[in-house]
């Protein structure tokens, strides 16, 4: 672990994070300790919704009332009350590697933030760095103390290789049985879309959020000219000459990327947020609980 | 086109190499520079986008850039071989350059400059700027004799110093010399040129023979002068009068070269002071000639001046408005006469008021005592070394002449008629009573002679000259006749020797020869204007070209001679600007159409290439054709 890895989680940072969450209490002003719901229905007494009967369900959540009117068979749901599983879920690909202060130094810190803050509200924290693959796991604990766990395991986090979501939440899904919230800190940069991994969180009944990490310097490139562009996890080759127009294209193509994302996320009731490094992640987190669908 | 740089192949071999290896340059794979990206697939997007008028594109500007390089190595080559347009001529010329600087280029008809030499020196320099590198040029002046400047020399610069220290010659013009100098100098150069630059003054109605410059010389005129607006002194001297050569008289001629009438006012200055002044009217092209009586001058420098007096006339040619002339002093001759008593000399002498008679006895005469003229009457005293001594009858040892005996009643049957002392009379039929038989000796000259002996006989020595008259003229009838007296002054006449020591004018222009003491190797000029100039004397005769009117001083260590120079020439005052025409050749006569600038195309075609080069940079940058 370099000396610069270990100030990344100082006592400054920790009296950031201190902050943090105070500043968490004023916004989710009304939230009550240890009376977190899932958005699972389960066995609780608490009436959720209804769902079409399929054989094998429990005959007695049928809805027998509806049965008479419709003479279809309905299943009742109930809210389900248990801990709250966060899963902090952190690209480590190459591509959050460029730079410095890169994307990965950044979401560490994004996510060792919210971790703590999840720790402090007695919910069940776990982190999972992924590139292609699952890069290791700390698994889900609970308690303010275990922050100092939090950060030791984001210290010795490694660098992942090729971006693949799909393989690597595929894996994640059938590792962690329970579901939870599942906040993804990628820059999306995946060859193969970042559809298939989400889509493989909801169907698992992960409630994904989204954090897309970006470089504004990768936006604005000054190189010019005839050149090889060489994608930093996959190795292709583009040949291309980079003109101020081009670089404009480039730009616009990033914006519709982003905005692609972000309407996919926001089409499946996904919180999505898109945070520059540019942006201090203390600003980033508040705007998290601002939106108000981190934590209820 | 023409080509003076590199030769063709080699310019080809260059170009073609260059070429060869631009487009090697262009075939090899660009090695580009590699840029790690995040993310390849969003750069995907912005070439998927573009990729269908890229590829097009990107060819078409490397095929533009590889033609563009080609472009560029083919005008570096073209530079290379030094192209000059086909007309333009490349090999060095040899140009000489004849500048008038006669008289009539003093004339100040011009516009732009002082007078027309002043015009001419300023288009001379103008050539000399003009002219290439590997231009040889070569400048004379040239008026009635050809001076030449310089070498034909490639450093021009050398030759704007002689250019400016050229000056007008009061002398006449010789085109024909000029002309042969030129032919002379160009014959056989390549490239010749011959540029004249003269007002052609005096060239109206003048053809010239045929002259061969050489093939392929050209031939240029540059006319000079606007003008023929001039009234001149075409003529000034002074002469013995016939019927008294001791004294003058003065000649004046003036002519008015104006095309309309004018007034004009002649005056005489005498010592520098107005002795006489006439106004005069004069017609186009009028001659005007005056005499001068010499008891109405006075002085000794006589000086003629002219002026025009129209208000609306102007005299564009001062040079011939003044003319000199010098008159002998005054003096009058020391005669002595030593005799027993001769009234008929004595009484024609007293008669004469120009000169001194001392008459006296043989007693009294002084051999050391100094006249002009000693007249010994039927004596023959010792005389001495230096002097003019005439004899009448002489008689006893000490006669210079040698004398055998007498001859009674002699008849004069022979007279040589062109000797001065014969001038008007004739001494045919006098009755001389007795004369002595005179013997003649081995420089001594009969005037006149009986049966080929001796009457009258000259003789010449060095320092002396003696006249003997073997016969008492009071034993004769001579006293009596006419031709007595103009004996006399033709006697008193051929000592004075008038008609050769005075009077005489020198024409600038020309090289005089000034008698002076034999024995002398330089005198000293004193000129009109300027310091004194040492010039060399041979065989008596001081040597000195004049170009210049006025009064100059001939100095030596035994005496100072005056003399008056003059312009004379009417053909230089006709100062009307001429066209030089040369039978079989063609002549330029615009200085406009001289293509003495030699055109460096190489310096465009780097200027072209660089200002190429220049685009391709701009637009690489602004990443247009990148």
């Amino acid at each position: 672990m370099s000396a610069a890895q270990k100030e990344q989680f100082d006592e400054s940072f920790l009296k950031k994070l201190e902050y943090l969450y105070i500043m968490s209490k004023k916004v989710v002003a009304g939230s009550m300790r240890a009376d977190r719901k899932t958005r699972m229905v389960g066995s609780g007494i608490e009436f959720a919704d209804h769902r079409h009967y399929s054989p094998g369900d429990d005959f007695r959540n049928l809805d027998w009332r509806i049965y008479g009117r419709t003479e279809k068979l309905f299943l009742r749901m109930f809210e389900e009350e248990e801990d709250l599983y966060i899963y902090f879920l952190i690209d480590s690909s190459r591509s959050m590697q460029i730079g410095n202060p890169n994307k990965w130094d950044y979401a560490k810190r994004v996510a060792a933030a919210l971790g703590y803050i999840g720790l402090c509200n007695l919910d069940r924290v776990s982190i999972i760095p992924f590139s292609s693959k699952l890069e290791g796991r700390m698994a889900p604990t609970r308690g303010r103390n275990q922050v100092f766990k939090i950060f030791e395991f984001l210290n010795r986090a490694d660098p992942g290789d090729q971006t693949c979501m799909g393989d690597a939440f595929k894996k994640f899904v059938s590792q962690n049985k329970r579901s939870g919230l599942a906040v993804v800190i990628s820059d999306f940069y995946d060859p193969e879309g970042f559809e298939a991994g989400l889509n493989f969180l909801r169907y698992h009944r992960f409630e994904p959020i989204v954090v897309q990490l970006f470089d504004e310097r990768e936006l604005g490139v000054n190189f010019h000219g005839e050149l090889q562009l060489v994608d930093c996890e996959t190795g292709q080759v583009n040949d291309i000459i980079v003109t101020d127009a081009i670089l404009r294209q480039y730009v616009k193509a990033f914006e519709d990327f982003s905005q692609e994302l972000e309407d996919y996320c926001k089409k499946r009731q996904m919180l999505y947020f898109r945070a520059p490094l540019q942006v201090p992640f203390d600003e980033l987190i508040l705007k998290i609980f601002r939106a108000g669908g981190f934590i209820k | 086109m023409q080509f003076t740089g590199l030769l063709l192949d080699t310019v080809f071999m260059l170009a073609g190499a260059a070429a060869v290896f631009v487009t090697v340059l262009y075939l090899l794979k660009l090695r580009k520079r590699r840029i790690e990206v995040p993310f390849s697939p969003l750069w995907g997007r912005v070439l998927a986008d573009r990729k269908s008028h890229a590829d097009w594109w990107r060819r078409l500007k490397r095929l533009l850039s590889w033609l563009l390089h080609l472009i560029l190595v083919g005008l570096l080559g073209l530079a290379m071989a030094g192209p000059h347009f086909k007309d333009e001529i490349l090999q060095g010329r040899h140009i000489l350059v004849l500048i008038d600087n006669s008289a009539s280029m003093g004339a100040i008809d011009v516009s732009g400059g002082v007078d027309r030499l002043d015009m001419a020196r300023r288009q001379a320099i103008e050539i000399l700027e003009a002219v290439g590198g590997e231009d040889r040029v070569m400048i004379a002046a040239f008026n009635n004799r050809i001076e030449p400047l310089s070498p034909f020399v490639s450093e021009v610069s050398l030759l704007e110093g002689p250019l400016r220290e050229l000056k007008v010659a009061a002398t006449g013009t010789s085109y024909e010399q000029a002309l042969g100098f030129a032919a002379d100098s160009l014959r056989g150069k390549g490239q010749a040129e011959l540029v004249i630059i003269s007002d052609g003054a005096g060239l109206a109605g003048k053809s010239f023979d045929v002259i061969d410059f050489g093939p392929e010389t050209t031939v240029r005129h540059l006319k000079i002068g606007e003008r023929s607006d001039n009234v001149a002194i075409t003529a000034f001297n002074a002469r013995r009068y016939l019927a008294n050569k001791l004294d003058f008289e003065i000649f004046v001629q003036a002519q008015s070269f104006f095309e309309r009438t004018i007034e004009a006012e002649l005056q005489i200055h005498a010592d520098g002071r107005l002795v006489d002044t006439k106004a005069l009217t004069l017609q186009p092209g009028e001659v005007y000639s005056q005499f001068y009586p010499s008891q109405a001058v006075s002085g000794e420098e006589i000086e003629a001046r002219i002026r025009v007096t129209s208000r609306d006339a102007r005299d564009v040619f001062p040079l011939d408005d003044r003319a000199f002339a010098l008159l002998p002093s005054k003096k009058k001759l020391q005669v002595q006469l030593v005799t027993d008593g001769n009234l008929f000399l004595e009484g024609t002498l007293l008669l004469n008021p120009n000169i001194d008679v001392n008459r006296v006895r043989l007693s009294e005469y002084d051999v050391d005592a100094v006249y002009d003229i000693t007249i010994f009457d039927r004596v023959t005293p010792p005389i001495s070394d230096r002097g003019n001594f005439v004899y009448f009858a002489p008689e006893g040892e000490l006669s210079p002449f040698e004398l055998q005996g007498t001859v009674t009643n002699p008849i004069i049957t022979d007279i040589k008629k062109s000797h001065p002392l014969m001038r008007w009379i004739t001494l045919t039929d006098v009755n001389i009573g007795q004369s002595a038989k005179l013997r003649r000796a081995g420089r001594d000259e009969v005037v006149a002679s009986s049966f080929g002996t001796p009457i009258i006989m000259t003789r010449s020595e060095e320092g002396r000259q003696m006249v003997v008259v073997g016969f008492d003229v009071r034993h004769s009838d001579f006293p009596l006749r006419v031709a007595f007296p103009v004996f006399i002054f033709n006697l008193l006449d051929y000592f004075a020797l008038a008609d050769q020591d005075f009077i005489q004018s020198y024409a600038t222009g020309e090289t005089w020869a000034v008698a002076v003491a034999r024995g002398l190797t330089t005198a000293k000029m004193h000129p009109p204007q300027g310091p004194p100039v040492e010039i060399p004397v041979f065989d008596g005769r001081a040597m000195y070209y004049g170009e210049a009117p006025g009064f100059y001083r001939l100095e030596t260590p035994q005496s100072s001679v005056r003399i008056a120079a003059n312009l004379s020439d009417v053909e230089e005052s006709r100062i009307a600007p001429n066209d030089i025409e040369l039978p079989e050749i063609e002549i330029t006569r615009q200085a406009d159409s001289m293509v003495f600038e030699r055109y460096q195309i190489w310096i465009w075609i780097l200027l072209l290439a660089t200002l190429l080069l220049l685009i391709e940079w701009w637009t690489y940058n602004r990443r247009v054709t990148v």
